[in-house]
This record gives C-alpha cells, structure tokens and sequence, in this order.
C-alpha cells in the first residue's frame, strides 16, 4: 500500500511537471526537451499501464471475447454518424461498459474503439490520445456506480466528458503545433475547439437521455447470463 | 468508412516486413518533431513520397492529404491569431482586450503556421503508409513478438476482425428498418439520432451474442490452457530485412545526433532567421534524407532477392 502511494506521487508529480515546465520560458529545460514528443510519449506509457492492468485482470476468453466485441462495436458506431460533425456514439457506449463491467473493461473498450476505429479512418499521431481519453471515460463511468442510477446523471456525466474529451485532444493540438506554450494559448487553444466539443457533449446528452438505461439495462442481463460460477456441490 | 483500409496490392513496400515499415515511420515520426527548420520538415514531407508512390496508394493518400489540409488550415489560423509576437505586423486590431493583449497578426506567426503544418503533412503521409500497406494481422503479430502484453494485443486483433462483420450487420440492419418505414435522414438532430438509435440496439445486441459464440470457440481452442502459442502466419526475417532494420535504428540515431549537434534549429520568433545552410548541412541533411528512402531500396532488392 505505502509503495503504490510512492509511485503514485511520482507519477503525479512527472505529469505535473510536464505541463507547468513549458508555462516557465526562463526554465533551461525548454531548450533540449521537445514537449509534443514528451506529452506524446507519456500518453503512451499511460495506456501501456492500463493494458497490463488488464493483462491481469482478464482471466479467461470470456472477458477478452467481450471486451473485442463491444470495441468493435462502439468503433462501428462511429460510421453512421460520421456525417453529423462533433457527435461521438462510442463515447455513450463507453459510458455503458464502464458502469456495467467496471474500470477495466471501460478503458480496454474505449482504447480499442479508438485504435480499431482509426485503422478505417486513418491513424495519426491522435491516436494515442484518443485512446486514453475514451479509455479514461470509461474508467470514470464505473464512479457513476456510487449514485443511483438514474437518467439525470447520466446525461451530467456525458455533456461533461463532451468537453473534457475535447480538452485532452486539444492537449496534443497545442503542444504540438502551438507557441510559445504559455498558459494564454493554452486557454485559447481549448476554447478553439467548443464549437465541436459543444456538439459531443449535446449528443452525448441525447444519446445517454434517451438510451442509457436501456442500453444499461441490455449489457447488464448480458452480464447475468454471461457469468456464471462453479458453488461447492453438497458432496464436495 | 472502408475506403480507408489496407488491401493487399502485392507491391515491394506491401511484402515488406511489418518490422522494417513500423519503424521508417516512427523515425519520419521522430524527426518530424525534433527538427523545427522549415526545410527539414519539407524534405521530410517530400521524402514520404517515393514510399507512396512504390506502394501505388496515391488516390487513397491524396484523400488523406484532402481532410489533413482542412487542419493544416486551421494551424494556421490559430497560430496567427494566437501569438503576437514577432516583429513584422501584417495587421493590428485596433482594440485592446483585458487579459489578452492587442491581437495582432505577424508575419512570423504565419511562417510558424506554415511550417507546422508542414510537420503535420508530413507525419500523416507516414501514418498513411502504415494504414495502407500493413495488414492489421502482421500489425498485431509484430506487436506480440516485440513482447507487448499478449491479450490486450489479442482484443485488439479479434476487435479489427470483426469490423467488417458488424458493418455488414449494420447494413441489413438499416435496410430491415427502413423497409419497415424508418426514415434515417429526415428531422432534426434529435429526431435523426433517435432513428439511428434503432439500428444500434439491435446491433449491440446481435453482437454480445456474436461474443458469446466467440468465447466458446476460444474455449474449444483451449485458450488460456497455459501452453505456449503458435501461429499460422509468421514473420520470417530474411537477410535484407535485417540490413533494413539496422539501418533504420542507425538512421534514427543519426538524425538524433544531427538534432543533439545543432541541425535543424530555426528561430521563428521574434524575427524569422534567414534562411542560411552551409555546405555542411546541405549534404548531412541529404544523407539523412537518403538513409530515410533507403527502406524503399531495400524493398526493391527485397523482391529481387525473392525471386533469385
């Protein structure tokens, strides 16, 4: 326990780091390090992590089986929506995982909807970033657990994931394309982007308003049926 | 959707090892964001060419390259209205705002634009390389052999597989429903999701069961019986291939070292330098440019070797 609080408190500091140093132009470190290749490589590791974590945590073909399934899925979902700018299904669906099969499953969904989606629409140095946004989504979705399920949540959840979604992409945007990072362009560049993160966050209002329970309700009876158990037999 | 996707042409690039394609990609990648010189960038661009045009996925990248502009745009954009740094103004607003300064548009801020998108153009053209000519199951078996962690790369792979399948379920789908009356395009935004939305309740559940009948064939495999795996397809490492890789890890240091000695270094603010290189760096830029395309002429001594 001690030992994870440590590492935790490294990783935080690390991160935190990164982002306030470049705010810094006086800092000597500005000069040797390139920020979009740290921010970029950083992201990586995250998901790394993640994908051992589930390493550990999918015993069997059932959860792998599953988790392929609902990534395909949610990467499906993309298509028909692909003419209306700004509205993401996979990021309700994600919401849906995450509560129903826990942190886990959330962020392999999430991760896989974005690497699987991408290898049809085109991958790119976004890539990375996606996957760790919609990953974390669906990490914080199974938070929504501690309140009583209901629609009101659910649709406050969404329209804040649409814009912070936006916010952790635009994170790649400035860093890479951006200068001076000071922490003007830094709120500048986020705001660049409210037009389209204003349309997630009222699709996703939408789609969790009017179908978050039921989908809920789908994936959970799924899970019933899905997992069983062996019970000591009355001779065993 | 799948007019973005790998199909299998048989040219020298796409019988390159996976190997040898991921990493000319992470190298045009790296270089792309350690060399901030507008010149570097646009050999960089221009050097991602010869593998696009031997690859013969011009049409499928030049409608990449079409979307990639529309970001270009707006780098430029941002940047310009952004920083007001710089020393030469091409306009200035003739108001202040609070926080924000006098907005200003300078030249060096659009040469800044300019070049970024440059570094962006140029790392999509590779990105483009590998979505066209690595098959996502090569993609993921040289995953597993470079030890990243098996299931999660087995998702991954299960997951690109069973695209298609769910896009032709999605297909019959919507044409069941609209058969029964559903009109998909008609309303407004609301009304519009509301339509989709009964096509993807039955997907989603036409799927889980698609989950179970792939848990249990997994099963009947003995998945997870604890035995080392084989394949049915492996990446065989032929002689050039090595040569291939080694000289792409050279070329990566190279250009690091290149960047560590001060090449590439450009200053755009507060005044854009002149745009000044020596004979030196001419000719350690070519060098570098040509070890880059040098996976391309391996490719083709590849294929001759093949067929020796």
């Amino acid at each position: 326990m001690r030992k994870s609080h440590i590492l935790l408190a490294l990783i935080l500091g690390i991160g935190t780091a990164c982002f306030a140093i470049p705010m810094f132009p006086a800092c000597p470190l500005n000069a040797l390090m390139n920020w979009g290749l740290v921010a970029t490589t950083l992201v990586i590791l995250a998901i790394i992590a993640f994908f051992f974590e589930f390493e550990a945590a999918a015993v069997g073909s059932k959860e792998i089986a599953l988790v392929a399934m609902l990534g395909a899925v949610s990467a499906v979902l993309r298509v028909p929506f692909a003419a209306i700018p700004g509205v993401q299904p996979c990021t309700y669906l994600i919401i849906c995982t995450g509560y129903v099969f826990g942190p886990v499953a959330g962020f392999m969904v999430g991760a896989i909807t974005a690497l699987v989606s991408n290898f049809f629409l085109g991958q790119g140095p976004w890539t990375p970033y996606q996957m760790l946004a919609w990953g974390l989504v669906g990490v914080t979705a199974t938070y929504l657990r501690r309140f009583n399920m209901n629609t009101k949540w659910l649709v406050i959840f969404g329209i804040a994931w649409g814009y912070v979604f936006g916010w952790i992409m635009n994170i790649f945007f400035w860093a890479s394309f951006v200068y001076p990072l000071t922490l003007r362009t830094f709120i500048v560049a986020q705001l660049s982007s409210v037009w389209f993160d204003s349309f997630h966050a009222v699709g996703n209002a939408i789609f969790l308003g009017v179908f978050g329970t039921r989908t809920i309700s789908i994936l959970e009876r799924f899970k019933k049926r899905f997992n069983w158990e062996l019970l000591p037999g009355p001779d065993a | 959707m799948l007019a973005f996707r790998y199909r299998d042409k048989g040219t020298v690039i796409h019988k390159l090892n996976p190997f040898c394609k991921l990493l000319w990609v992470v190298s045009v990648l790296v270089f792309a964001l350690i060399f901030d010189h507008p010149v570097y960038l646009l050999l960089l661009f221009l050097s991602t060419m010869p593998v696009i045009i031997a690859a013969t996925v011009r049409n499928e990248w030049l409608s990449v390259m079409k979307l990639t502009l529309y970001l270009c745009i707006a780098i430029v954009i941002i940047n310009m209205m952004l920083s007001y740094h710089g020393s030469h103004v091409l306009l200035e607003a003739p108001f202040r705002i609070p926080v924000m300064g006098t907005p200003t548009v300078t030249l060096e801020a659009m040469v800044f634009g300019l070049a970024m998108s440059l570094r962006l153009l140029a790392i999509i053209s590779a990105f483009a390389v590998l979505t066209f000519t690595i098959h996502p199951d090569d993609l993921m078996l040289s995953m597993i052999k470079m030890k990243l962690p098996y299931k999660s790369v087995l998702v991954t792979s299960l997951s690109t597989r069973f695209i298609p399948t769910l896009v032709d379920d999605l297909e019959c789908i919507s044409d069941v429903q609209r058969s029964r009356g559903l009109e998909l395009d008609k309303g407004k935004l609301p009304q519009r999701i509301k339509s989709r939305m009964s096509i993807m309740i039955p997907l989603l559940c036409n799927a889980l069961d698609r989950a179970v009948q792939v848990s249990e064939a997994m099963e009947s495999l003995a998945f997870g019986s604890g035995t080392k795996r084989t394949f049915y397809k492996e990446i065989r490492m032929s002689r050039v291939d090595v040569v291939t890789l080694t000289l792409g890890f050279f070329t990566i240091g190279f250009g690091i070292f290149m960047c560590l000695s001060g090449f590439g270094d450009y200053q755009y603010y507060p005044t854009l330098e002149v745009i000044s290189m020596g004979g030196l760096e001419w000719s350690v830029l070519s060098l570098l440019i040509c070890l880059l395309l040098s996976v391309v002429m391996l490719a083709f001594v590849k294929r001759s070797s093949d067929l020796d």
